[in-house]
Protein backbone atom coordinates (compact mmCIF):
# COMPACT_ATOMS: atom_id res chain seq x y z
CA UNK A 1 0.00 0.00 0.00
CA UNK A 2 1.25 3.60 -1.18
CA UNK A 3 1.82 5.94 1.58
CA UNK A 4 -0.20 9.75 1.18
CA UNK A 5 2.28 11.58 -0.42
CA UNK A 6 3.55 9.08 -2.52
CA UNK A 7 0.03 8.39 -3.44
CA UNK A 8 -0.34 12.16 -4.37
CA UNK A 9 2.77 11.71 -6.53
CA UNK A 10 1.69 8.93 -8.35
CA UNK A 11 -1.51 10.58 -9.53
CA UNK A 12 0.20 13.78 -10.05
CA UNK A 13 2.15 12.31 -12.09
CA UNK A 14 -0.73 10.06 -13.77
CA UNK A 15 -2.48 13.76 -14.27
CA UNK A 16 0.87 14.96 -15.82
CA UNK A 17 0.59 11.46 -18.38
CA UNK A 18 -2.83 11.84 -19.22
CA UNK A 19 -3.40 16.04 -19.77
CA UNK A 20 -1.53 16.44 -22.55
CA UNK A 21 -3.42 13.89 -24.41
CA UNK A 22 -7.18 15.52 -23.11
CA UNK A 23 -6.32 18.77 -23.89
CA UNK A 24 -5.21 18.18 -27.21
CA UNK A 25 -8.00 15.35 -27.71
CA UNK A 26 -6.68 14.51 -30.25
CA UNK A 27 -8.42 11.90 -32.78
CA UNK A 28 -4.79 11.33 -34.05
CA UNK A 29 -2.03 9.94 -31.81
CA UNK A 30 1.33 9.48 -33.12
CA UNK A 31 4.23 6.67 -32.38
CA UNK A 32 7.46 5.86 -33.34
CA UNK A 33 9.34 2.70 -34.19
CA UNK A 34 11.57 3.88 -31.38
CA UNK A 35 12.22 8.17 -29.87
CA UNK A 36 15.88 7.25 -30.02
CA UNK A 37 17.20 6.26 -33.59
CA UNK A 38 20.80 5.96 -34.19
CA UNK A 39 22.80 8.46 -35.97
CA UNK A 40 21.41 8.38 -39.81
CA UNK A 41 18.69 5.59 -38.62
CA UNK A 42 15.59 5.81 -40.65
CA UNK A 43 12.68 5.35 -38.11
CA UNK A 44 9.14 4.85 -38.60
CA UNK A 45 6.46 7.05 -37.41
CA UNK A 46 2.79 6.00 -37.37
CA UNK A 47 -0.52 8.05 -37.40
CA UNK A 48 -3.66 6.53 -36.38
CA UNK A 49 -6.20 8.20 -37.38
CA UNK A 50 -9.67 8.11 -36.03
CA UNK A 51 -13.04 7.96 -38.14
CA UNK A 52 -12.33 10.55 -40.59
CA UNK A 53 -13.08 10.75 -44.06
CA UNK A 54 -12.04 13.61 -45.67
CA UNK A 55 -9.60 15.58 -43.87
CA UNK A 56 -5.74 15.90 -43.62
CA UNK A 57 -2.66 15.88 -41.37
CA UNK A 58 0.65 18.26 -41.01
CA UNK A 59 4.14 16.58 -39.48
CA UNK A 60 6.62 18.86 -38.65
CA UNK A 61 10.21 17.34 -37.96
CA UNK A 62 12.86 18.59 -35.63
CA UNK A 63 15.77 20.60 -37.67
CA UNK A 64 18.11 17.79 -39.05
CA UNK A 65 15.38 15.10 -39.17
CA UNK A 66 14.70 14.26 -42.66
CA UNK A 67 11.43 12.67 -44.30
CA UNK A 68 12.74 9.20 -45.70
CA UNK A 69 9.56 7.87 -47.36
CA UNK A 70 5.77 7.00 -47.09
CA UNK A 71 3.29 4.62 -48.85
CA UNK A 72 1.26 6.97 -48.27
CA UNK A 73 0.38 7.92 -51.89
CA UNK A 74 2.19 10.20 -53.87
CA UNK A 75 -0.55 12.96 -54.90
CA UNK A 76 -2.05 12.88 -51.21
CA UNK A 77 1.66 13.78 -49.24
CA UNK A 78 3.37 16.86 -49.70
CA UNK A 79 6.54 17.89 -48.12
CA UNK A 80 7.37 21.69 -47.67
CA UNK A 81 10.72 22.21 -45.41
CA UNK A 82 10.33 20.25 -42.52
CA UNK A 83 6.64 19.69 -43.03
CA UNK A 84 5.10 16.96 -44.62
CA UNK A 85 1.33 17.11 -45.43
CA UNK A 86 -0.85 13.92 -46.00
CA UNK A 87 -4.38 14.02 -47.27
CA UNK A 88 -6.60 11.52 -45.25
CA UNK A 89 -9.56 9.82 -47.10
CA UNK A 90 -10.56 6.98 -44.00
CA UNK A 91 -7.54 5.48 -43.55
CA UNK A 92 -7.00 4.10 -40.09
CA UNK A 93 -2.73 4.44 -40.29
CA UNK A 94 -0.74 6.63 -42.17
CA UNK A 95 3.12 5.45 -42.07
CA UNK A 96 6.32 7.68 -43.01
CA UNK A 97 9.95 7.23 -42.23
CA UNK A 98 12.10 9.90 -40.63
CA UNK A 99 15.91 9.42 -40.99
CA UNK A 100 17.59 10.63 -38.15
CA UNK A 101 20.66 13.11 -38.03
CA UNK A 102 23.79 12.59 -36.87
CA UNK A 103 22.92 13.98 -33.62
CA UNK A 104 20.15 16.16 -31.92
CA UNK A 105 16.97 16.11 -30.46
CA UNK A 106 13.49 17.68 -30.68
CA UNK A 107 9.93 17.41 -31.07
CA UNK A 108 7.82 15.44 -33.67
CA UNK A 109 4.63 18.02 -33.76
CA UNK A 110 1.75 17.86 -35.97
CA UNK A 111 -1.54 18.51 -36.36
CA UNK A 112 -4.86 17.50 -38.03
CA UNK A 113 -7.80 19.02 -39.52
CA UNK A 114 -11.20 16.88 -40.23
CA UNK A 115 -12.75 18.44 -42.69
CA UNK A 116 -15.76 16.96 -43.23
CA UNK A 117 -16.76 17.04 -39.37
CA UNK A 118 -15.28 20.33 -39.12
CA UNK A 119 -12.57 20.19 -36.44
CA UNK A 120 -9.48 20.39 -36.22
CA UNK A 121 -6.76 20.04 -33.19
CA UNK A 122 -3.07 19.12 -32.53
CA UNK A 123 -1.45 15.81 -32.14
CA UNK A 124 0.57 15.25 -28.83
CA UNK A 125 3.96 15.48 -29.38
CA UNK A 126 6.46 12.91 -30.14
CA UNK A 127 10.50 13.96 -28.45
CA UNK A 128 13.08 11.43 -30.44
CA UNK A 129 16.39 11.98 -29.96
CA UNK A 130 19.83 10.42 -31.54
CA UNK A 131 21.18 7.60 -29.24
CA UNK A 132 18.64 9.21 -26.63
CA UNK A 133 20.98 12.05 -26.31
CA UNK A 134 19.22 15.63 -25.58
CA UNK A 135 21.11 18.14 -28.23
CA UNK A 136 19.09 21.98 -27.80
CA UNK A 137 19.31 22.57 -31.52
CA UNK A 138 19.78 19.11 -33.17
CA UNK A 139 22.13 19.37 -36.51
CA UNK A 140 24.06 17.56 -38.45
CA UNK A 141 27.11 17.19 -36.72
CA UNK A 142 28.69 13.65 -35.53
CA UNK A 143 27.52 11.51 -32.45
CA UNK A 144 31.43 12.50 -30.78
CA UNK A 145 30.68 15.91 -30.96
CA UNK A 146 27.44 15.68 -28.84
CA UNK A 147 27.68 16.08 -24.86
CA UNK A 148 25.42 14.03 -22.99
CA UNK A 149 22.54 16.14 -21.72
CA UNK A 150 22.23 17.09 -18.19
CA UNK A 151 20.03 15.20 -15.94
CA UNK A 152 20.07 18.39 -13.66
CA UNK A 153 16.36 19.54 -15.27
CA UNK A 154 14.82 16.08 -14.93
CA UNK A 155 15.79 15.55 -11.63
CA UNK A 156 14.75 18.99 -10.68
CA UNK A 157 11.42 18.66 -11.68
CA UNK A 158 10.97 15.31 -9.98
CA UNK A 159 12.71 16.32 -6.77
CA UNK A 160 9.99 19.80 -7.04
CA UNK A 161 7.03 17.13 -7.24
CA UNK A 162 7.75 15.49 -4.56
CA UNK A 163 8.17 18.78 -2.54
CA UNK A 164 4.97 20.09 -4.24
CA UNK A 165 3.26 16.80 -2.44
CA UNK A 166 4.59 16.74 0.73
CA UNK A 167 3.96 20.29 0.90
CA UNK A 168 0.37 19.68 0.16
CA UNK A 169 0.45 16.85 2.59
CA UNK A 170 1.30 18.63 5.70
CA UNK A 171 -1.26 21.35 5.14
CA UNK A 172 -3.78 19.03 5.73
CA UNK B 1 13.18 17.59 -51.03
CA UNK B 2 10.50 15.07 -52.36
CA UNK B 3 8.64 15.78 -55.45
CA UNK B 4 9.66 18.99 -56.24
CA UNK B 5 7.54 19.33 -59.23
CA UNK B 6 4.19 17.75 -57.80
CA UNK B 7 4.54 20.91 -55.18
CA UNK B 8 5.13 23.37 -58.22
CA UNK B 9 1.98 21.67 -59.93
CA UNK B 10 -0.15 21.87 -56.85
CA UNK B 11 0.65 25.35 -55.69
CA UNK B 12 -0.09 26.35 -59.24
CA UNK B 13 -3.39 24.55 -59.20
CA UNK B 14 -4.38 25.72 -56.01
CA UNK B 15 -3.89 29.41 -57.37
CA UNK B 16 -6.85 28.93 -59.77
CA UNK B 17 -9.18 29.58 -57.82
CA UNK B 18 -12.91 30.19 -58.85
CA UNK B 19 -14.71 32.85 -56.05
CA UNK B 20 -18.15 32.02 -56.66
CA UNK B 21 -18.04 28.54 -57.86
CA UNK B 22 -17.18 25.02 -55.81
CA UNK B 23 -13.63 26.05 -53.85
CA UNK B 24 -10.64 24.42 -55.56
CA UNK B 25 -12.12 23.65 -58.46
CA UNK B 26 -8.82 24.44 -60.19
CA UNK B 27 -9.48 24.20 -63.84
CA UNK B 28 -12.90 26.30 -63.60
CA UNK B 29 -15.21 23.24 -65.63
CA UNK B 30 -17.79 23.72 -62.41
CA UNK B 31 -16.59 19.87 -60.71
CA UNK B 32 -14.77 19.17 -58.35
CA UNK B 33 -12.68 15.97 -58.70
CA UNK B 34 -11.11 14.37 -56.08
CA UNK B 35 -7.38 15.35 -57.48
CA UNK B 36 -8.40 19.10 -57.48
CA UNK B 37 -9.85 18.18 -53.38
CA UNK B 38 -6.33 16.95 -52.78
CA UNK B 39 -4.22 19.65 -54.36
CA UNK B 40 -6.40 22.38 -52.55
CA UNK B 41 -6.17 20.26 -49.15
CA UNK B 42 -2.30 19.96 -49.30
CA UNK B 43 -1.92 23.30 -50.68
CA UNK B 44 -4.12 24.69 -47.11
CA UNK B 45 -2.26 22.41 -44.75
CA UNK B 46 1.19 23.42 -45.38
CA UNK B 47 0.04 27.01 -45.92
CA UNK B 48 -0.11 28.03 -48.97
CA UNK B 49 -2.48 29.35 -51.55
CA UNK B 50 -5.79 31.71 -50.88
CA UNK B 51 -7.62 28.74 -49.58
CA UNK B 52 -9.05 29.42 -46.08
CA UNK B 53 -10.04 26.09 -43.58
CA UNK B 54 -13.72 26.83 -44.85
CA UNK B 55 -13.08 26.66 -48.02
CA UNK B 56 -11.66 23.58 -47.62
CA UNK B 57 -14.22 22.40 -45.30
CA UNK B 58 -17.15 23.13 -47.83
CA UNK B 59 -14.85 21.29 -50.71
CA UNK B 60 -14.77 18.57 -48.51
CA UNK B 61 -18.66 18.83 -47.96
CA UNK B 62 -19.03 19.11 -51.57
CA UNK B 63 -17.06 16.37 -52.61
CA UNK B 64 -19.23 14.14 -50.18
CA UNK B 65 -22.50 15.22 -50.70
CA UNK B 66 -22.80 16.46 -54.31
CA UNK B 67 -20.27 14.24 -55.92
CA UNK B 68 -18.35 17.44 -56.16
CA UNK B 69 -20.72 19.20 -58.73
CA UNK B 70 -23.08 22.14 -58.00
CA UNK B 71 -26.57 21.28 -57.32
CA UNK B 72 -29.72 22.81 -59.28
CA UNK B 73 -32.53 23.08 -57.40
CA UNK B 74 -36.28 24.30 -57.69
CA UNK B 75 -37.92 25.96 -54.89
CA UNK B 76 -42.21 26.29 -54.87
CA UNK B 77 -41.73 29.43 -56.29
CA UNK B 78 -40.43 27.54 -59.56
CA UNK B 79 -37.22 29.94 -59.32
CA UNK B 80 -34.02 27.38 -59.82
CA UNK B 81 -30.80 28.16 -57.63
CA UNK B 82 -27.60 26.70 -58.43
CA UNK B 83 -25.65 25.72 -55.00
CA UNK B 84 -22.04 25.24 -54.85
CA UNK B 85 -21.66 25.54 -51.63
CA UNK B 86 -23.37 23.89 -48.52
CA UNK B 87 -25.37 26.78 -46.29
CA UNK B 88 -23.52 27.37 -43.36
CA UNK B 89 -25.41 31.05 -42.09
CA UNK B 90 -28.93 30.81 -42.49
CA UNK B 91 -31.82 33.04 -41.76
CA UNK B 92 -35.53 31.55 -41.32
CA UNK B 93 -38.57 33.80 -42.02
CA UNK B 94 -40.89 30.51 -41.82
CA UNK B 95 -41.45 28.40 -38.72
CA UNK B 96 -42.45 25.55 -40.57
CA UNK B 97 -39.06 25.68 -42.90
CA UNK B 98 -36.78 26.18 -39.57
CA UNK B 99 -38.76 22.94 -38.44
CA UNK B 100 -38.45 20.90 -41.67
CA UNK B 101 -34.76 21.97 -41.22
CA UNK B 102 -35.00 20.18 -37.88
CA UNK B 103 -36.74 16.97 -38.94
CA UNK B 104 -33.86 16.59 -41.05
CA UNK B 105 -31.23 17.38 -38.81
CA UNK B 106 -29.68 20.35 -40.18
CA UNK B 107 -27.32 21.46 -37.76
CA UNK B 108 -29.33 24.11 -35.51
CA UNK B 109 -26.27 26.23 -34.77
CA UNK B 110 -25.72 27.19 -38.40
CA UNK B 111 -29.09 28.77 -38.38
CA UNK B 112 -27.95 32.22 -37.54
CA UNK B 113 -31.72 34.21 -37.36
CA UNK B 114 -35.32 32.89 -36.95
CA UNK B 115 -38.60 34.81 -37.37
CA UNK B 116 -40.11 36.65 -34.43
CA UNK B 117 -43.04 34.28 -34.42
CA UNK B 118 -40.36 31.46 -33.72
CA UNK B 119 -38.20 32.98 -31.74
CA UNK B 120 -41.10 33.55 -28.97
CA UNK B 121 -42.06 29.60 -29.70
CA UNK B 122 -39.35 29.55 -26.89
CA UNK B 123 -40.95 25.47 -25.96
CA UNK B 124 -41.10 24.58 -29.23
CA UNK B 125 -37.83 25.84 -30.78
CA UNK B 126 -35.83 26.37 -27.34
CA UNK B 127 -32.64 26.82 -29.42
CA UNK B 128 -33.53 29.66 -30.89
CA UNK B 129 -34.13 31.85 -27.89
CA UNK B 130 -30.87 33.44 -27.94
CA UNK B 131 -30.95 33.75 -31.46
CA UNK B 132 -31.15 36.65 -33.41
CA UNK B 133 -34.76 37.74 -33.87
CA UNK B 134 -35.55 39.50 -37.20
CA UNK B 135 -38.66 40.22 -37.44
CA UNK B 136 -41.81 38.79 -38.96
CA UNK B 137 -41.68 38.22 -42.72
CA UNK B 138 -44.42 41.20 -42.93
CA UNK B 139 -41.69 43.13 -41.45
CA UNK B 140 -38.18 42.62 -41.59
CA UNK B 141 -35.51 43.84 -39.61
CA UNK B 142 -33.83 43.98 -42.98
CA UNK B 143 -30.68 46.27 -41.03
CA UNK B 144 -30.32 43.21 -38.80
CA UNK B 145 -30.12 40.81 -41.51
CA UNK B 146 -27.55 42.49 -43.34
CA UNK B 147 -25.32 42.76 -40.45
CA UNK B 148 -25.51 38.98 -39.59
CA UNK B 149 -24.13 37.96 -43.43
CA UNK B 150 -26.40 35.06 -43.91
CA UNK B 151 -25.29 33.22 -46.87
CA UNK B 152 -29.13 31.81 -47.23
CA UNK B 153 -32.42 32.81 -46.19
CA UNK B 154 -35.74 30.85 -46.40
CA UNK B 155 -38.94 32.55 -47.12
CA UNK B 156 -42.51 31.35 -47.91
CA UNK B 157 -43.37 30.16 -51.21
CA UNK B 158 -46.59 31.00 -52.29
CA UNK B 159 -48.15 33.66 -48.95
CA UNK B 160 -48.06 37.00 -49.03
CA UNK B 161 -45.86 36.85 -52.75
CA UNK B 162 -45.77 40.08 -53.04
CA UNK B 163 -43.95 40.92 -49.82
CA UNK B 164 -41.70 37.85 -49.87
CA UNK B 165 -40.40 39.39 -53.64
CA UNK B 166 -39.77 42.34 -52.00
CA UNK B 167 -37.78 41.09 -49.11
CA UNK B 168 -35.62 38.56 -51.37
CA UNK B 169 -34.96 41.65 -54.11
CA UNK B 170 -33.72 43.75 -51.13
CA UNK B 171 -31.72 40.56 -49.66
CA UNK B 172 -30.32 40.04 -53.49
CA UNK B 173 -29.19 43.86 -53.23
CA UNK B 174 -27.57 43.81 -50.69
CA UNK B 175 -25.86 40.30 -50.05
CA UNK B 176 -24.24 39.31 -53.35
CA UNK B 177 -24.15 35.45 -53.77
CA UNK B 178 -26.79 35.05 -51.14
CA UNK B 179 -29.53 32.11 -51.59
CA UNK B 180 -32.73 32.79 -51.43
CA UNK B 181 -34.77 29.21 -51.02
CA UNK B 182 -38.40 29.85 -51.13
CA UNK B 183 -41.16 26.94 -49.54
CA UNK B 184 -44.42 26.56 -47.81
CA UNK B 185 -43.73 23.41 -46.06
CA UNK B 186 -47.49 23.54 -44.94
CA UNK B 187 -49.28 22.04 -47.81
CA UNK B 188 -49.85 18.60 -48.01
CA UNK B 189 -49.12 18.72 -52.33
CA UNK B 190 -46.14 19.92 -51.65
CA UNK B 191 -44.47 18.64 -48.79
CA UNK B 192 -42.71 15.74 -49.63
CA UNK B 193 -41.38 17.15 -52.48
CA UNK B 194 -39.94 20.08 -50.27
CA UNK B 195 -38.60 17.88 -47.45
CA UNK B 196 -36.59 16.39 -50.61
CA UNK B 197 -35.37 19.52 -51.63
CA UNK B 198 -34.57 20.89 -48.61
CA UNK B 199 -32.52 17.76 -47.81
CA UNK B 200 -30.43 17.68 -50.57
CA UNK B 201 -29.12 21.20 -50.13
CA UNK B 202 -28.63 20.73 -46.53
CA UNK B 203 -26.98 17.09 -47.49
CA UNK B 204 -29.55 14.93 -45.08
CA UNK B 205 -30.76 12.90 -48.25
CA UNK B 206 -31.16 9.86 -45.70
CA UNK B 207 -32.58 12.02 -43.40
CA UNK B 208 -35.20 13.56 -45.68
CA UNK B 209 -35.86 9.94 -46.84
CA UNK B 210 -37.00 8.67 -43.49
CA UNK B 211 -38.91 11.81 -43.03
CA UNK B 212 -40.73 11.88 -46.08
CA UNK B 213 -41.38 8.19 -45.22
CA UNK B 214 -42.99 8.49 -41.94
CA UNK B 215 -44.88 11.77 -43.35
CA UNK B 216 -46.41 9.43 -46.63
CA UNK B 217 -46.78 6.82 -44.13
CA UNK B 218 -49.56 8.60 -42.41
CA UNK B 219 -51.06 10.67 -45.49
CA UNK B 220 -50.98 7.73 -47.97
CA UNK B 221 -53.23 5.65 -45.15
CA UNK B 222 -55.72 8.30 -44.81
CA UNK B 223 -55.56 9.18 -48.64
CA UNK B 224 -56.14 5.51 -49.58
CA UNK B 225 -58.76 4.94 -46.89
CA UNK B 226 -60.69 7.96 -48.01
CA UNK B 227 -60.39 7.91 -52.13
CA UNK B 228 -62.75 5.72 -52.15
CA UNK B 229 -65.60 7.73 -50.43
CA UNK B 230 -68.53 8.62 -52.92
CA UNK B 231 -68.71 12.58 -52.18
CA UNK B 232 -72.37 12.18 -51.57
CA UNK B 233 -71.59 10.28 -48.56
CA UNK B 234 -68.03 12.12 -47.27
CA UNK B 235 -69.05 13.68 -44.01
CA UNK B 236 -70.01 17.39 -43.96
CA UNK B 237 -67.90 19.40 -42.15
CA UNK B 238 -68.13 22.84 -40.68
CA UNK B 239 -64.43 23.98 -39.89
CA UNK B 240 -64.25 27.16 -38.24
CA UNK B 241 -60.98 29.51 -38.24
CA UNK B 242 -59.68 31.65 -35.27
CA UNK B 243 -62.72 34.10 -35.97
CA UNK B 244 -66.06 33.28 -35.12
CA UNK B 245 -67.98 32.20 -38.38
CA UNK B 246 -64.78 32.24 -40.61
CA UNK B 247 -63.89 29.40 -42.71
CA UNK B 248 -61.89 28.20 -45.24
CA UNK B 249 -62.21 27.58 -49.23
CA UNK B 250 -60.63 25.50 -51.89
CA UNK B 251 -57.30 27.49 -52.60
CA UNK B 252 -56.57 27.04 -48.87
CA UNK B 253 -53.80 24.77 -47.11
CA UNK B 254 -56.81 24.01 -44.72
CA UNK B 255 -59.35 23.18 -47.15
CA UNK B 256 -56.79 20.79 -49.06
CA UNK B 257 -56.49 18.56 -45.32
CA UNK B 258 -60.11 18.49 -45.02
CA UNK B 259 -60.41 17.28 -48.14
CA UNK B 260 -57.39 14.08 -47.49
CA UNK B 261 -59.40 13.67 -44.58
CA UNK B 262 -62.44 13.09 -46.66
CA UNK B 263 -64.39 15.51 -45.55
CA UNK B 264 -67.25 17.77 -47.83
CA UNK B 265 -66.49 21.50 -47.17
CA UNK B 266 -70.00 23.26 -48.32
CA UNK B 267 -67.88 26.40 -48.24
CA UNK B 268 -65.78 25.15 -50.37
CA UNK B 269 -66.71 26.77 -53.33
CA UNK B 270 -66.69 30.65 -51.73
CA UNK B 271 -64.87 32.81 -53.76
CA UNK B 272 -62.19 33.84 -50.63
CA UNK B 273 -59.77 31.41 -49.79
CA UNK B 274 -61.04 32.50 -45.56
CA UNK B 275 -64.65 33.43 -46.12
CA UNK B 276 -66.86 34.83 -43.37
CA UNK B 277 -69.86 33.10 -43.52
CA UNK B 278 -73.55 33.51 -42.65
CA UNK B 279 -74.62 31.86 -39.23
CA UNK B 280 -78.25 30.90 -40.39
CA UNK B 281 -75.73 29.71 -43.83
CA UNK B 282 -73.86 27.30 -41.16
CA UNK B 283 -77.31 26.20 -39.29
CA UNK B 284 -79.15 25.32 -43.14
CA UNK B 285 -75.48 23.26 -43.80
CA UNK B 286 -76.54 21.40 -40.99
CA UNK B 287 -72.75 19.89 -40.48
CA UNK B 288 -72.55 16.24 -39.44
CA UNK B 289 -69.12 17.15 -37.74
CA UNK B 290 -67.92 20.92 -36.22
CA UNK B 291 -64.21 21.69 -36.28
CA UNK B 292 -63.32 24.56 -34.54
CA UNK B 293 -59.19 26.11 -34.97
CA UNK B 294 -57.73 27.59 -31.68
CA UNK B 295 -54.05 28.65 -31.01
CA UNK B 296 -53.83 31.98 -32.42
CA UNK B 297 -50.82 33.88 -31.24
CA UNK B 298 -49.62 32.16 -28.50
CA UNK B 299 -52.96 31.69 -27.31
CA UNK B 300 -54.30 28.61 -24.36
CA UNK B 301 -52.89 24.82 -25.67
CA UNK B 302 -50.43 23.46 -28.34
CA UNK B 303 -47.17 23.71 -26.94
CA UNK B 304 -47.39 26.35 -24.59
CA UNK B 305 -49.14 24.84 -21.61
CA UNK B 306 -51.39 22.03 -20.76
CA UNK B 307 -54.48 24.32 -20.91
CA UNK B 308 -57.19 21.30 -21.84
CA UNK B 309 -59.60 23.51 -19.69
CA UNK B 310 -59.44 26.75 -22.78
CA UNK B 311 -59.78 24.05 -25.45
CA UNK B 312 -63.20 22.57 -23.10
CA UNK B 313 -64.22 26.28 -22.86
CA UNK B 314 -64.15 27.26 -26.84
CA UNK B 315 -65.80 23.96 -27.71
CA UNK B 316 -68.97 24.87 -24.61
CA UNK B 317 -68.79 28.33 -26.04
CA UNK B 318 -69.90 26.60 -29.60
CA UNK B 319 -71.90 24.58 -28.87
CA UNK B 320 -74.02 27.22 -27.30
CA UNK B 321 -74.45 29.28 -30.32
CA UNK B 322 -78.30 30.15 -31.12
CA UNK B 323 -79.67 27.51 -33.06
CA UNK B 324 -76.54 25.76 -33.11
CA UNK B 325 -78.77 22.47 -30.70
CA UNK B 326 -80.36 21.65 -34.36
CA UNK B 327 -76.75 20.72 -35.56
CA UNK B 328 -76.41 16.71 -36.27
CA UNK B 329 -73.14 17.65 -35.26
CA UNK B 330 -73.96 18.85 -31.75
CA UNK B 331 -76.78 16.69 -31.53
CA UNK B 332 -74.10 13.80 -32.18
CA UNK B 333 -71.52 15.30 -29.96
CA UNK B 334 -69.43 15.80 -32.88
CA UNK B 335 -67.41 19.20 -31.84
CA UNK B 336 -64.07 19.55 -32.21
CA UNK B 337 -61.43 21.60 -31.54
CA UNK B 338 -57.83 22.10 -32.59
CA UNK B 339 -54.72 23.31 -32.27
CA UNK B 340 -53.13 25.00 -35.42
CA UNK B 341 -49.73 23.84 -34.17
CA UNK B 342 -50.57 20.58 -35.45
CA UNK B 343 -52.91 21.24 -38.40
CA UNK B 344 -51.64 24.69 -39.94
CA UNK B 345 -48.36 24.08 -40.68
CA UNK B 346 -45.56 21.68 -41.12
CA UNK B 347 -47.41 19.48 -38.45
CA UNK B 348 -50.62 19.23 -40.71
CA UNK B 349 -50.15 15.71 -41.16
CA UNK B 350 -50.94 14.55 -37.55
CA UNK B 351 -53.75 17.34 -36.97
CA UNK B 352 -54.94 15.35 -40.40
CA UNK B 353 -55.17 12.30 -39.19
CA UNK B 354 -56.91 13.46 -36.09
CA UNK B 355 -59.57 14.83 -38.92
CA UNK B 356 -60.27 11.55 -40.38
CA UNK B 357 -60.12 9.72 -37.33
CA UNK B 358 -63.02 12.63 -36.28
CA UNK B 359 -64.79 12.48 -39.83
CA UNK B 360 -64.61 8.38 -40.11
CA UNK B 361 -64.00 6.58 -36.37
CA UNK B 362 -65.37 2.88 -38.10
CA UNK B 363 -62.59 3.60 -41.00
CA UNK B 364 -59.47 4.50 -38.82
CA UNK B 365 -59.53 2.59 -35.64
CA UNK B 366 -56.11 1.43 -36.58
CA UNK B 367 -54.77 5.36 -36.95
CA UNK B 368 -53.16 6.55 -33.48
CA UNK B 369 -52.84 10.59 -34.16
CA UNK B 370 -51.27 11.07 -30.52
CA UNK B 371 -48.91 8.01 -31.24
CA UNK B 372 -47.62 9.54 -34.48
CA UNK B 373 -47.23 13.10 -32.79
CA UNK B 374 -45.24 11.81 -29.82
CA UNK B 375 -42.92 9.95 -32.24
CA UNK B 376 -42.73 13.01 -34.62
CA UNK B 377 -41.55 15.22 -31.38
CA UNK B 378 -39.22 12.45 -30.01
CA UNK B 379 -37.53 10.99 -33.42
CA UNK B 380 -37.62 13.57 -35.55
CA UNK B 381 -37.86 17.07 -33.81
CA UNK B 382 -35.46 15.76 -31.17
CA UNK B 383 -37.68 17.36 -28.12
CA UNK B 384 -38.26 15.68 -24.74
CA UNK B 385 -41.46 16.26 -24.87
CA UNK B 386 -44.53 14.47 -23.34
CA UNK B 387 -47.46 14.38 -24.65
CA UNK B 388 -49.36 12.59 -22.34
CA UNK B 389 -48.43 15.32 -19.36
CA UNK B 390 -47.74 18.23 -22.01
CA UNK B 391 -49.14 20.69 -24.52
CA UNK B 392 -52.66 20.49 -25.24
CA UNK B 393 -53.51 20.14 -29.11
CA UNK B 394 -57.26 18.64 -29.52
CA UNK B 395 -60.71 18.36 -27.33
CA UNK B 396 -61.65 16.21 -27.06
Amino acid sequence: MMRPSANRLFYLALLLMILPAVAYGAPVTRSLSTAEPGAGEVFTVSLSVGDMPLGGVVETLPGGYTFAGTEHPDDRTLIQGQMIAFTVADEAVITYSVKAPASGSGDIVGVWEDFAAEAHGKIVPSHVAVDGVEVPEAGGSPPTDVQAASPLPLLTAIAGLFLAAHHRGGRR
Amino acid sequence: MKRPLLVIALLLIAAAVSATGIPGDADGNGILDEHEYRAAALTYLVGEGDLTRTDIQDAAWVLTHWDGRPLEITDSTGQTLTLTRPLRRVVTFSGEALETLRSLGFDMDKIVAVDKYSHEKTTFFPECAEKANVGSWLSPDMERILTLKPDAVFLYATITTATCDEIQQKLEAGIPGIRVLRFDCFKPATYPDEIRTIAAATGCEDRGDEFVAFYTSVMDRIRTETAGIPDDEKTRVYFEYWTDYKTFAAGSGYNEKLGIAGGYNPFGGESAEYPEIDPEAVIVSNPEVIVKLTGQQLAAGGYVGRDIAALEATRSAIIKRPGWTRLAGVDDDRVHVIHSDILGGAQHFIGTAYLAKWFYPDRFTDLDPNAIHQRYLTEFQGLDFNLAAEGAFVYP
